[in-house]
């Protein structure tokens, strides 16, 4: 029986293959009393479950090392540490010895360490809970006799959709990607990192599914429309033929976009806007260096950091840094400093902070454990020699913290003198503008900082007091609010007054319609994913600044958000006759997936 | 008993590699050896454990050891240390 099931999408692209079901989630493990007289045999069952729960890993790691580097099979070092350590195995034991079954002695042992690093003050130990829930969810499976789900052992040409809850960092560096061909998660949302990292390795995909896990079996045939956020188990061979005919147009739409991709980005009328991108991780440096973009408006540096044992060093830094910087020969390349916390520092379910996105993250993470941060800055500061880089400091609410950063950055200079190394000494420093305190109070900054960057998914989210994370509230995620056009209205023109320069850097912009409204408020730097050059580009190049202009003030005018919405459609549409343009990148209207039901 | 109080001087911590540099040194010796720092104090033959202590550069570390080879086990474990677990 065909089912469709709804979600985000995460990765545009359409595809066609075999579900791929991995069960990666931590099982119920109900409390069971063993007699004495079976102690002995449970206590061999715990050491023969570790056993294998090794040699499996130390496979894994291979696997991991071949596909993905030795950098990243790391990853799994720590978890063999784990299952070697002699307190955590006496303490299981001891439990066995008391007439506890070995899954359950597990269970509880593991659950109280979890605790432990979970609430600890140290981001890096917290970040440690991933590897718990993975050696804890791997030993279970085997003590309770569940399925083995690992995704290593898929062989090549599989055509592989895979369907998994979330992605933790040590699935996502198992992905094979001659046997992946796209994904699909109960969890997450657009921004979240499996979004951005399936974009990045152009994998179609879909997220924040709620129950797919438990609506698909392994093996079904499905359809994976990332373009849309829909997910089609079992479809019948007329539905995959419509499907496959639509990937081919999408395809031959792409082709077109490409090409478009290298023109200026000049309005009807003449008026000329910046396009960037945005870069996650440095082995999209070739390809976003051909996007047709003029430089990068936003790298993020989290990949550095994420889900990796320990902090990398200045020289390992140095070069991913560099490795981008070349790549863009000489154009702009903006690099925002470490925006870990919130949800980027992934730690196994539960919170160390009651608030994450509220806590200790970012800029303020960073201004704490300064020398932690100086690496960072020394390495930037070596690597911008190589072109013409900007530093970004994200998160910024007070003038405060931008001085001290800039402290750091000097310390990061004068260190690297006392070293002899060489390095750039005038690197333009710049401010995230992400809370509505910063946007209200940017002229407070104006005069201390050389550029600013508007990242809209904070914004929206601490503005709307909606987390962006979670799916339930996605349709109360709307960058069109009132609130929102005001702010950036208000920042464009703190900063135009001030004689700043003033971009957008979030994922609005790489929306037709949303890109419309930005220009039409007076921003006149983009920085928008690789894949969306070309599709901004030809709105710019199909578009009026004058028609922008009004029909963002209309907008601005507007109660609600689908009023400005209706508004700038209507506006963008007489511009447009290719209804496609105007949806693009955005959520399909449920309804019209419901209907794909019948 | 013997123990011994000492600074760590490697350059990033007991982070996941020296912390295992020291649970091989401990499980050597068949004293009980415990590490302090400051109100935490954790079984020094458990790699999380040692982890948990979370000593950057600079944190100052007390070595416990408790058995028939105390002596040598401290003395082991605070020549690691000082050696900066061979990192450069």
């Amino acid at each position: 029986m065909s089912r469709v099931i709804i979600g985000l999408s995460a990765s545009p692209g359409v595809i066609v293959g075999k579900v791929h079901l991995l069960k990666w989630e931590l099982p119920v493990v109900r409390h069971r009393i063993i007699s004495d007289d079976e102690i002995q045999s449970e206590l061999g069952r715990f050491e023969s479950a570790v056993k294998q729960a090794i040699v499996r890993l130390e496979h894994i790691r291979t696997r991991a090392a071949h596909n993905a580097g030795e950098e990243e099979a790391a990853i799994f070092d720590v978890q063999l540490t784990i299952l070697a350590d002699a307190e955590l195995l006496e303490n299981v034991r001891n439990l066995i010895r008391q007439n506890l079954a070995a899954e359950r002695a597990f269970d509880l042992v593991m659950v109280d360490w979890r605790q432990s690093f979970a609430r600890h003050p140290h981001a890096m130990l917290r970040e440690r809970v991933n590897d718990l829930v993975d050696v804890q969810i791997r030993v279970l499976s085997l003590l309770m006799g569940l399925d083995d789900h690992d995704p290593v052992d898929l062989p090549k040409g599989s055509n592989a959709i895979l369907v998994t809850h979330d992605l933790t960092p040590s699935l996502t560096v198992q992905l094979d990607r001659e046997a992946i061909i796209g994904i699909a998660t109960d969890e997450g949302t657009r921004t979240s990192h499996v979004a951005i990292l399936a974009r990045s390795l152009g994998l179609p995909a879909v997220v924040g599914l709620r129950d797919a896990t438990q609506r698909v079996i392994a093996g079904e045939r499905a359809i994976l429309d990332g373009s849309h956020g829909i997910l089609i188990v079992d479809p019948s061979d007329e539905r995959v033929a419509v499907y496959q005919e639509r990937a081919v147009r999408e395809e031959a739409e792409d082709a077109q976009l490409r090409s478009i991709a290298s023109a200026d980005a000049v309005t009807v009328d003449a008026t000329r806007i910046t396009i960037y991108t945005n870069v996650d991780l440095p082995e999209e440096a070739d390809q976003a260096a051909n996007s047709g973009a003029e430089g990068v408006g936003l790298m993020r540096t989290e990949f550095l950091i994420v889900g990796r044992a320990s902090a990398p060093d200045e020289e390992e830094q140095y070069r991913a840094y560099s490795k981008v910087i070349k790549a863009f020969k000489g154009e702009t390349v903006i690099i925002r400093t470490f925006d870990v916390g919130g949800d980027k520092l992934p730690i196994g379910g539960f919170p160390a902070e009651a608030n994450p996105f509220l806590g200790w993250r970012a800029i303020r993470m960073c201004l704490d454990q300064p020398e932690f941060f100086k690496v960072q800055l020394r390495a930037l500061l070596r690597a911008a020699v190589h072109g013409n880089v900007k530093i970004m400091f994200p998160l910024i609410v007070s003038l405060d913290e931008f001085r001290r950063a800039k402290l750091l950055l000097e310390e990061s200079k004068i260190e690297l003198t006392a070293r002899g190394v060489e390095f750039n000494h005038n690197v333009p420093l710049g401010a995230m503008i992400e809370t509505p305190a910063a946007a209200i109070s940017l002229d407070s900054l104006a005069d201390e900082v050389e550029f600013f960057s508007i990242g809209t998914n904070d914004l929206v989210q601490y503005t709307l007091a909606v987390d962006r994370g979670n799916a339930n509230l996605v349709n109360r995620f709307t960058p069109l609010h009132p609130s929102i056009l005001r702010l950036i209205k208000n920042s464009v023109d703190m900063a135009n007054t001030a004689g700043v320069p003033i971009g957008v850097c979030g994922e609005m912009a790489s929306q037709p319609l949303l890109a419309f409204v930005l220009i039409g408020l007076g921003v006149r730097q983009l920085s928008v994913s690789p894949r969306s050059v070309g599709l901004i580009k030809r709105v710019i190049r199909g578009i009026e600044e004058s028609t922008a202009f009004e029909a963002a003030n209309n907008a601005l005018k507007a109660k609600t958000a689908a009023e400005a919405e209706n508004i700038l459609r209507e506006a963008l549409s007489r511009t447009f006759n290719d209804p496609n343009i105007l949806t693009h990148g955005l959520p399909m209207d449920p309804e019209e997936a419901e209907n794909l039901n019948s | 008993m013997s123990e011994k109080t000492v600074q760590i001087i490697n350059k990033h911590g007991l982070h996941a590699r020296p912390a295992a540099e020291i649970v091989k040194t401990a499980g050597k010796f068949q004293s009980e050896i415990t590490i302090v720092r400051e109100d935490l104090e954790v079984n020094g033959k458990s790699i999380m454990g040692v982890m948990m202590l979370a000593a950057e550069c600079g944190a100052t570390i007390t070595l416990k050891a408790t058995g028939p080879d105390e002596a040598e086990a401290v003395e082991a474990l605070v020549a690691l240390v000082e050696a900066k677990f061979g990192e450069q």
